[in-house]
């Protein structure tokens, strides 16, 4: 009994491995021979064209120093609102608990920088989507507004959510 | 010379054969022992245990009868080309899929930086 319990683990156990390593070896020569262009999941994703494709590769590059441009910027001013609440504040809040005035200003102007960023952004997700087959750019744009600004929209109603539930109590 | 030792030790068959008297001597002279009481019995019964399939001491005949499958070469062979195409076929369904997302990640990652978002 012993001996063919032994005999059916190793079976078993050879098994798992054929299996496994298989498995391991298709998945990394499938993500292997993917492309690694920035734009491989566009082309893949709404089933564009060369041509289409040749017009998006351009809106991108253009819009790609803009992108980094702001970003600079968006670092700068957060840099300086981390200056403006300075380390003996705790979260801007000083002695007398209220947000000191600079620390205020600099809030809203990283946020009017973000918000001008964010309109910049979904620009060229028009410029994009309209260059895409018509029900293509719907969707690209469609996705597009859901992963960049949806994340806020989840942030928002889940606050609204817990808020809902501390006034049920 | 050859004869001669050929001669020394001459076949005892042979020579029962050529004297009949000699012969029944001999076959009178033979003891033949008396049987074990179920002698005959005991023959058939391991005649029969040795015919029988073994049977595992704990019973688990079933366990035996996987094993012996389990090691037929054209049963193993099967197995493990099935094994491997599975695995293989999985494998690159789910790399496909993953690299679908890292081509996401990567567009979005550049079009839309985390601070952006």
């Amino acid at each position: 009994m012993n001996r063919s319990l032994v005999i059916l683990l190793g079976a078993l156990v050879l098994g798992v491995a054929l299996f496994g390593g298989s498995y391991f070896a298709g998945q990394r020569a499938c993500r292997m021979t993917r492309s690694a262009d920035d734009l491989s999941w566009l082309r893949d994703e709404f089933h564009l064209g060369d041509a289409e494709m040749s017009r998006i590769q351009k809106l991108h590059e253009g819009y790609l120093p803009k992108c980094a441009e702001m970003c600079a910027k968006i670092a700068a001013k957060k840099s300086e609102l981390e200056t403006a609440l300075g380390p003996d504040t705790h979260v801007g809040v000083n002695s007398t608990t209220n947000v000191n005035p600079v620390a205020q200003q600099k809030l809203a102007e990283l946020a009017a920088l973000r918000a001008q960023c964010q309109s910049q952004m979904l620009q060229h997700f028009i410029e994009v989507s309209q260059t895409m087959p018509p029900e293509q750019g719907r969707r690209y744009l469609a996705e597009m507004q859901r992963f960049t600004l949806g994340f806020h929209e989840q942030t928002e109603s889940s606050m609204s959510g817990s808020m809902d539930h501390e006034h049920h109590h | 010379m050859n004869k001669e030792k050929e001669n020394i030790n001459p076949d005892p068959g042979f020579a029962e054969a050529r004297d009949p008297k000699l012969s029944a001597l001999l076959r009178e002279s033979r003891v033949s022992p008396a049987l074990l009481p179920r002698f005959r019995e005991g023959v058939w019964r391991r005649i029969e245990e040795a015919a029988a399939p073994a049977r595992s001491p704990g019973g688990i005949a079933w366990l035996d009868a996987l094993v012996t499958l389990v090691l037929r070469p054209r049963f193993a062979l099967a197995t493990a080309t099935v094994l491997i195409v599975a695995g293989a076929l999985l494998g690159v369904r789910n790399g496909n899929q993953m690299a679908h997302q890292d081509a996401q990640a990567r567009y979005l990652a550049v079009v839309a930086p985390n601070l952006l978002r």
